[in-house]
C-alpha cells in the first residue's frame, strides 16, 4: 500500500478548512473559546500521533512522551525568557533537544537485545523524573522557581495571541498525522510492523531493526519537542511539576488505546474523543472526577477493544456515520445543551458505545435486520460486514 | 566524616524500605509475568489507611497491621484472579494496571486531599525516636523496615528455593503449560504469590506511614527508585531486591550528604541505566526464579 492523492487531497481540504475557523468564528457567532479548544484538541492530536509512532508501530510501549514534551517546553522557554531569543528560533532547537534526548536514550535501551519492550517502558518512566531533578537543581533551566512565559512575543503575520496558537499548533498536527501517515504507507511503515510482529524474525529477513527504531524514537521525540515548545505559552508559568507530571503520558496512552494503535487515525480520533470529554468534565467542575473516569476509562478500554474503537468504526462505517449524525441532530433539533462541544460530546459518547459491543453479539443484531429494504436507507444493514477500501 | 557515616548508615537502612516496596511489583513481574504498577497505588493506600486506622481508633499504629495485611492479600488475589480471567499479558498488564494507578491516585486525593497527612506524636510514639549507636542514629521506623525486609526477604528465598510451593512458583515462571502438565495448579500459585505480594506492599506503607508525612504524589516519587531496585536485583530475586534496596538507599544517602538531596534520583537513575547495560539480569541472578 502506498500513499494515495484522494488521501493526501483530504489532508489539503482539511487543513484548509481548519485554517479558515479563527477568521469565520465571529461571523458565525462562535464564542472565542471554540478556538480554544479546537488548538486544545491539537495539541492532543499531534502528542497522541507522535507517541504512537513509536509505540503504535513498533510496539515498544513509552512512557516517554512527557520527557520530551517537557524538553520542548523547557528548552523554548529558557531560550526566549532568559536568553532572549526570539521565539521562532528557540522552537526548532527545543525539537531538536528533544531528539537529542531521544537518541542517547535510544543509544541505551536498543543496544541492549536482551532487553524488549518492558524494560524499556519501565527506563522512559524513569528518564522524565530524572529530567525533572535536573531541571529543579539547575538555576540556568527552572531552578524551582518556574519561568513565566507570558511576555513572549510572537511574530506579527500570526495574529492576535489565540490565532498564533491556532496557526502553530494546526501546522504542527497536520505535520504529526501526515508524518504519520506517510510512515504508515512507507517501507520504513512496513519494517516498524514487523518490528512490532516479531522482532527476531523482522531482524532475520534484513529490517534494520535498530535503526527503523531510532528513527520513529527521533520522529517522536521531535514532534512531541516541537508541539511542547508551541505550548510552553499557552502554559504561561512553566514549573517541573506541571512539565514532569503523569498527565502527557497518561493521556496519550488513552487516547492511543481507545482510538487503536495499530492505524494513523487511531491516536486521531481518541485524542478527539478524550480532548472532548475531559473539557466538557473540567468545565463542569469535575476536575477531580476527570482523573477517576480517565484511569478507569483506560482499564475498560485495554480489557473491552483490542484493536481500538477506529477499527471497528471502520468495519461499521453506516452505523458510525448514522449513529454520529443522528445523536448529534437530534441535539441541535433539542437544542437541550449549552455548547455545541456538548453536542458533539453526547454524539460521540453514544457512537463509542455502540463500538463497545462485542463482535458477536453486533453480528447477531445485525443479521436479524432485514437486507435488501430501500425504504430502511437510515437503517446501517448493508456494508456492515464488509470495509471500505 | 560522621555526616558521611550517618548518610551511609540512613541510606541502608532506608535500602530496607526500598526492598520492600520493590518486593511486590518484583515478584509479579518475575514469577507472574505481570507489571503491576498498581503496587505502588497499594503501598500509599496500606499507608493512608495505617492513618485513618490510627487516628480514628487512636491505637498503636502498628496494630494496624492486623487489619491491614489481611486485607491486601485479599486485593491480590482479586487483581490476579481479575487479570486471569481478562487474560491479560505483560504488556497489557502495563497498561491496565497504569489504569487502576491513576484511578486510585485521584481517589486517595479525593479522599485525603492533597495536604501532607502524618500521624499524630501522641498517637505514634515511634516516629522521630531514634537508636543511638555512638552519635550514629537510627531512626525506628527505618529500622524497622530494615528487619523486616531482612526477615521476609530470607523467609522468601526459603520459601522459593527449599519448598514445594517455591518450586511450584518457579516451575510456572519458566513454562507454565509443561508445570501443569505434572500436577501443578498455575491458577492457585498465581493467587498464593499475588496475594504474598501485595501483603508486602501494604506492609511497606504501614511502615512509611509511621515514619513520614504522606501525600498523594508520593506514589509518583517512588517510581525511579523502586524499578531502579527491581531491576538491580533481577526480576522475582528476593535477597536481590534487599541488596539493590541497600546499594540504591547509600547511593542516594551519600548524595544527599556530599551534593544536594535533591540530585539523589539522578544517581538512583545513573545506576538504573548502569544496571541495564551490564547486568540487565540482575545483580545475584543465577538461575533462581524466572
Amino acid at each position: 500500500m502506498r500513499a494515495r492523492v484522494p488521501t493526501l487531497v483530504g489532508f489539503a481540504v482539511v487543513a484548509l478548512l481548519l485554517l479558515l475557523v479563527p477568521g469565520i468564528q465571529e461571523a458565525l457567532g462562535f464564542p472565542r473559546f471554540y478556538v480554544i479548544f479546537l488548538f486544545t484538541v491539537f495539541f492532543w492530536v499531534a502528542q497522541a500521533t507522535s507517541w504512537n509512532i513509536l509505540t503504535g508501530y513498533t510496539g515498544y510501549f513509552s512512557f516517554g512522551q512527557g520527557a520530551f514534551y517537557g524538553v520542548g517546553v523547557y528548552t523554548v522557554s529558557v531560550l526566549a525568557v532568559k536568553r532572549d531569543w526570539s521565539f521562532m528560533a528557540a522552537l526548532p532547537v527545543g525539537a531538536l533537544f528533544a531528539v537529542v534526548a531521544s537518541l542517547i536514550l535510544g543509544l541505551v535501551v536498543f543496544r541492549l537485545r536482551r532487553l524488549r519492550g518492558e524494560i524499556f517502558a519501565l527506563t522512559t518512566l524513569a528518564v522524565a523524573f530524572v529530567l525533572a531533578a535536573v531541571a529543579r537543581l539547575s538555576p540556568a533551566i527552572d531552578g524551582g522557581t518556574g519561568i513565566f512565559t507570558t511576555g513572549t512575543e510572537l511574530p506579527e503575520f500570526l495574529g492576535d495571541f489565540t490565532t498564533a496558537m491556532y496557526r502553530l499548533t494546526l501546522a504542527i498536527t497536520v505535520l504529526a498525522v501526515l508524518t504519520s501517515y506517510l510512515i504508515h504507507n512507507s517501507r520504513l511503515g512496513w519494517g516498524l510492523f514487523s518490528i512490532r510482529d516479531d522482532e527476531e524474525v523482522a531482524h532475520g529477513l534484513g529490517v534494520p531493526v535498530f535503526r527503523y527504531k531510532m528513527v520513529a524514537l527521533a520522529t517522536n521525540a521531535f514532534l512531541a519537542g516541537l508541539m511542547g515548545g508551541v505550548w510552553s505559552l499557552q502554559l504561561g508559568q512553566v514549573t517541573v511539576e506541571a512539565v514532569f507530571s503523569i498527565r502527557v503520558p497518561l493521556f496519550v496512552i488513552l487516547m492511543s488505546v481507545l482510538g487503536g494503535m495499530r492505524h494513523w487515525m487511531g491516536p486521531v480520533v481518541g485524542a478527539v474523543i478524550i480532548t472532548t470529554l475531559n473539557d466538557r468534565l473540567l468545565s463542569a467542575d469535575l476536575a477531580d472526577v476527570s482523573q477517576i473516569i480517565i484511569g478507569a476509562l483506560l482499564v475498560i478500554m485495554a480489557l473491552a477493544v483490542r484493536e481500538g474503537v477506529y477499527a471497528r468504526m471502520r468495519r461499521r462505517w453506516v452505523a458510525t456515520v448514522a449513529t454520529f449524525s443522528g445523536v448529534l441532530a437530534l441535539m441541535l433539533v433539542l437544542g437541550i445543551n449549552d455548547s455545541l462541544i456538548t453536542d458533539f460530546l453526547y454524539a460521540m459518547l453514544v457512537t463509542v458505545a455502540l463500538m463497545l459491543i462485542p463482535e458477536r453479539i453486533w453480528e447477531r443484531i445485525t443479521e436479524r435486520l432485514p437486507r435488501r429494504e430501500p425504504e430502511q436507507v437510515d437503517e446501517p444493514v448493508e456494508d456492515l460486514a464488509g470495509t471500505p477500501s | 566524616m560522621e555526616l558521611l557515616t550517618q548518610g551511609i548508615v540512613s541510606g541502608v537502612l532506608v535500602g530496607g524500605l526500598y526492598a520492600l516496596m520493590a518486593l511486590g511489583l518484583s515478584l509479579s513481574w518475575g514469577a507472574l509475568k505481570l507489571i503491576n504498577l498498581a503496587h505502588f497505588s497499594f503501598i500509599l493506600l496500606s499507608a493512608y489507611l495505617a492513618y485513618q486506622l490510627t487516628i480514628t481508633f487512636r491505637v498503636d499504629p502498628f496494630l494496624t497491621i492486623l487489619v491491614i495485611l489481611p486485607l491486601f492479600f485479599l486485593v491480590g488475589v482479586l487483581v490476579q484472579i481479575l487479570f486471569h480471567f481478562a487474560r491479560v499479558d505483560e504488556f497489557k498488564s502495563l497498561i491496565i494496571s497504569f489504569g487502576i494507578f491513576i484511578t486510585f491516585q485521584s481517589l486517595m486525593r479525593t479522599i485525603w486531599s492533597a495536604d501532607f497527612r502524618r500521624i499524630g506524636s501522641e498517637l505514634n510514639p515511634y516516629d522521630g525516636s531514634s537508636l543511638f549507636v555512638g552519635n550514629i542514629a537510627l531512626p525506628v521506623p527505618r529500622l524497622v523496615a530494615f528487619v523486616a525486609a531482612l526477615l521476609i526477604a530470607a523467609a522468601m528465598s526459603l520459601l522459593l528455593n527449599r519448598t514445594y510451593f517455591g518450586k511450584a512458583v518457579r516451575a510456572v515462571a519458566q513454562d507454565t503449560e509443561m508445570a501443569q502438565a505434572f500436577g501443578v495448579n498455575p491458577g492457585r500459585v498465581a493467587v498464593m504469590l499475588s496475594g504474598l505480594a501485595t501483603t508486602f506492599s501494604a506492609l511497606a506503607g504501614v511502615l512509611i506511614a509511621i515514619g513520614q508525612s504522606l501525600f498523594p504524589d508520593l506514589a509518583v516519587t517512588w517510581f525511579g527508585i523502586v524499578f531502579a531496585v527491581v531491576i538491580l536485583g533481577g526480576l522475582g530475586h528476593t535477597v536481590g531486591a534487599l541488596t539493590a534496596g541497600v546499594i540504591v538507599g547509600v547511593a542516594a544517602g551519600v548524595t544527599a550528604v556530599l551534593w544536594a538531596p535533591l540530585a539523589s534520583p539522578l544517581v538512583t537513575f545513573l545506576i538504573l541505566i548502569a544496571a541495564l547495560l551490564f547486568r540487565p539480569e540482575g545483580l545475584l541472578t543465577r538461575r533462581s526464579v524466572a
